[in-house]
């Protein structure tokens, strides 16, 4: 147990075990090949003692797997926020924390110097100014503290807002946190929000929650703080193409100057990307999440509200959250998928269609035909959403060759698959 | 201001439930840690909160003749509302579904405290490629007036008397327990699992889009038991789990772990044939969403069984091969 910790300082490396843990769950102890078994054994053992319930062991011939597992439509919480319980400190940061809270109680503004002499004279706590007003400063931008001049000297206060004024004051706030903490973006910090407050979510559920999304929400941060600054960064991302079958390679990691431009996400594949202009190509391009291991700010774009004009008007022939491979948008023909549908009986598939068109157009053509029509930079992403009809398709055109190649090769290959003949109401 | 940060740490919050209290034994301490902490803490924090010979504690409490301890402190913790709350509450003031929550005037006092602060995210950066276009209207007032009635039931532990037309456009007038609202991203919508009584007086499991009722009020909870949320879950989960084999072509492991991964799943990876073989459990009425999504991955993934899933699978396949054949 010498030298365990169950706090860390790190974020990052903590991220990638429960990525390897709750996403793929089949990996054993020897997959792990690019750290040391030792940083293997503590990083287990955090994630056993943070998710205890949801932690599932399988002994195999090649060692013993952990999986994180859980429905997670049927939680009240998401597990993985413990993660951000976790962070490291020194015994000093927690003292001055309650420290600073009491002496600053009575909600008068004190300086730097009256509150280093106040805590010895109150506290018996010594502790050197340098270190205090490092503290305050912190806490200032934390919004813990307020800060205030007097003549040339700074003083401090304690913000007056609470969490539980706030929760009191506006009784409508507590079951609309509940129900952030779960969905929508950074539900972290709601979570957080109920924790202080001493509350739980007990009333809302979450169905096609992607908990591990959460893990990403630090990065996230920094890029939502680059958007606002209409600043760009320096984006450190790996492949997401091996993680599954092996350990992601430090050498792996690429380096990418771009100005992010928003967030793509998608609720069917767990995906959620960043969106940005890439200056050296010229053009837009979507990185994953996922593969993001470190964001790094940059300077201002001094074009920004000109990009950002073309990035919307672009956005009209993203069918998902890719940009294609083409330079020129343009040049390829729209997709057109012709489905079929018993107007009188399958209504519920008609609906489908244009529920799910997205930026198509739906179009009926004759007596039981619908044409999907979709002017797309990247058709594939068409064509991944159109074989969720499987059984309805008569034809597909334009696009490219390939794609359409694509489409009829699958089939043939899952007709041999299956081979098979029952019926099946077609959704 | 950072999202990863000890002040919102389990240890700080467990020195914070501590502290809350003038006095406290040692028994109380670590009850704390145990309901607060991870798994562990209990081997870590004792030592750091309960004050030691040596000095090597967090210096928060001192030991009484008693042997209670109390906190240093005058006051118990003040819980201030950081800026990163402030930031993203101003931010969930820009969503519509924030009104479904709170009324108008309440709304814009919380605007108005929260003039100052700038938003964590503008809801525009953020793209749901793939939601759907029919969600749920949630500046409509007669769907704001329903979902706070059905709020207010839920939390205020009261029945509903509802009236709603299903998906098969039937008008269904009952008494309902309401247990959880769920939202779903990619639907948009709300849905409230709840509990009704079949006419033999046996509790039932429901699920109600909000969007279908059209009439609610709220009831007292009648005398029979209803169910849990959680018997729902068990009722409706498969009896069987769909077993599914997906290949390494098109990075199909990986995209179907990261798609599959908000299921309760059973991995089994076999490095031979750089396969993956998986076991779902599904809730039985989303078995046909699950058979489209599965068929999306293409000849990437078979489902294995069980074998009435896999005619399933078979059948739309067969479907789909002469359709194409018919073209040609």
């Amino acid at each position: 147990m010498a030298g365990f910790s169950e706090l860390v300082k790190n974020f990052a490396k903590t991220r990638d075990y429960v990525l390897d843990f709750f996403i793929y769950g089949f990996k054993v102890r020897g997959d792990f090949s690019q750290k040391s078994a030792r940083t293997y054994d503590d990083e287990r053992r955090r994630v056993e003692s943070w998710l205890g319930g949801f932690v599932r062991y399988d002994d195999s011939r090649r060692g013993r797997k952990i999986s994180i597992t859980v429905d997670s439509g049927h939680i009240p919480e998401n597990p993985l926020y413990q993660a951000y319980d976790a962070r490291s400190f020194t015994d000093n940061d927690i003292r001055l924390h309650f420290l600073l809270l009491d002496l600053l109680y009575d909600g008068q503004a004190q300086s730097l110097r009256q509150i280093t002499d106040a805590l010895i004279a109150e506290y018996e706590a010594v502790f050197d100014e340098q270190t205090v007003r490092g503290k305050l400063r912190e806490y200032v931008s934390e919004g813990i503290l307020t800060a205030e001049k007097r003549g040339k000297t700074t003083c401090f206060r304690l913000s007056p807002d609470t969490v539980d004024g706030f929760l009191e004051r506006f009784p409508g706030l507590t079951p609309a946190v509940k129900f952030y903490s779960e969905c929508g973006e950074f539900g972290i910090v709601g979570n957080r929000i109920l924790k202080s407050a001493g509350l739980k979510n007990d009333l809302f559920l979450h169905k096609h929650a992607y908990i591990v999304h959460t893990l990403e929400d630090p990065l996230l941060c920094d890029i939502c703080e680059a958007i606002c600054a209409k600043r760009g960064i320096i984006l450190s991302a790996g492949t997401t193409r091996k993680r599954a079958v092996s350990d992601a390679s430090e050498t792996d990691i690429s380096e990418y100057r771009v100005i992010p431009l928003g967030i793509f996400i998608s609720e069917q594949t767990g995906r959620r990307y960043l969106a940005a202009f890439v200056p050296e190509y010229r053009r837009f391009s979507s990185f994953r999440l996922d593969a993001v291991r470190k964001i790094t700010l940059s300077d201002e774009a001094e074009d920004y509200d000109a990009i950002m004009a073309a990035f919307q008007k672009n956005l009209s022939r993203c069918y998902g959250v890719s940009f294609g491979l083409r330079r020129t948008p343009g040049i390829q023909e729209p997709l057109k998928v012709l489905f079929t549908a018993d107007e009188e009986t399958e209504q519920f598939f008609i609906e489908r269609l244009f529920r799910e068109k997205r930026n198509g157009t739906v179009t009926q053509i004759g007596k039981n035909l619908f044409q999907l029509t979709v002017d797309a930079f990247d058709p594939h992403e068409v064509m991944h959403w159109a074989k969720s009809c499987i059984g309805r398709i008569v034809s597909v055109s334009g696009g490219t060759k390939e794609i359409r190649e694509r489409f009829t090769s699958d089939i043939r290959r899952m007709q041999a698959m299956y081979g098979g003949k029952t019926n099946d109401t077609v959704q | 201001m950072t999202l990863f940060n000890e002040i919102y740490g389990a240890y700080f919050r467990i020195a914070e439930r501590v502290l809350a209290r003038k006095t406290v034994s040692d028994k109380e301490i670590h009850e704390i840690i145990a309901r607060e902490g991870f798994r562990d803490s209990v081997l870590f924090v004792p030592q750091k909160l309960l004050p030691q010979s040596d000095g090597s504690d967090w210096g928060l409490l001192k030991r009484n003749p008693d042997g209670s301890l109390s906190r240093v402190m005058k006051h118990p913790p003040v819980k201030i509302l950081t800026l990163l709350h402030k930031r993203w509450l101003k931010a969930k003031l820009a969503d519509p579904r924030m009104t479904l929550f709170l009324p108008d005037e309440e709304f814009a006092a919380l605007s108005a405290a929260l003039a100052d602060v700038q938003p964590l995210y503008q809801p525009a950066w953020f793209r749901y490629a793939d939601r759907f276009n029919d969600g749920d209207p949630y500046t409509d007032p007669a769907y704001r007036s329903i979902f706070r009635t059905v709020l207010n039931a839920l939390t205020t532990h009261r029945a509903l008397d509802i009236d709603y037309i299903t998906s098969r456009n039937k008008r269904i007038h009952r008494l309902f327990v309401p247990l959880r609202l769920e939202y779903s991203g990619k639907n948009d919508k709300f849905r409230l699992y709840c509990c009704s009584m079949s006419r033999s007086g046996q509790p039932k499991g429901a699920l109600i889009n909000l969007g279908r009722i059209t009439a609610v009020k709220t009831a007292p909870v009648p005398k029979n038991g209803v169910l849990t949320v959680d018997e729902i879950f068990e009722a409706r989960k498969c009896s069987q789990p769909v077993t599914v084999r997906v290949t390494q072509e098109r990075n199909g492991t990986e995209r179907f772990l990261m798609e599959f991964a908000s299921y309760e799943k059973h991995t089994d990876f076999d490095q031979a044939t750089g396969t993956l073989t998986v076991q779902l459990w599904y809730d039985q009425t989303d078995e046909t969403e699950l058979l489209i999504q599965l068929l999306s991955f293409g000849p990437v993934l078979e489902i294995l069984s069980p074998p009435a899933f896999r005619a399933r699978a078979a059948a739309r396949v067969a479907k789909q091969y002469e359709l194409l054949h018919k073209l040609q």
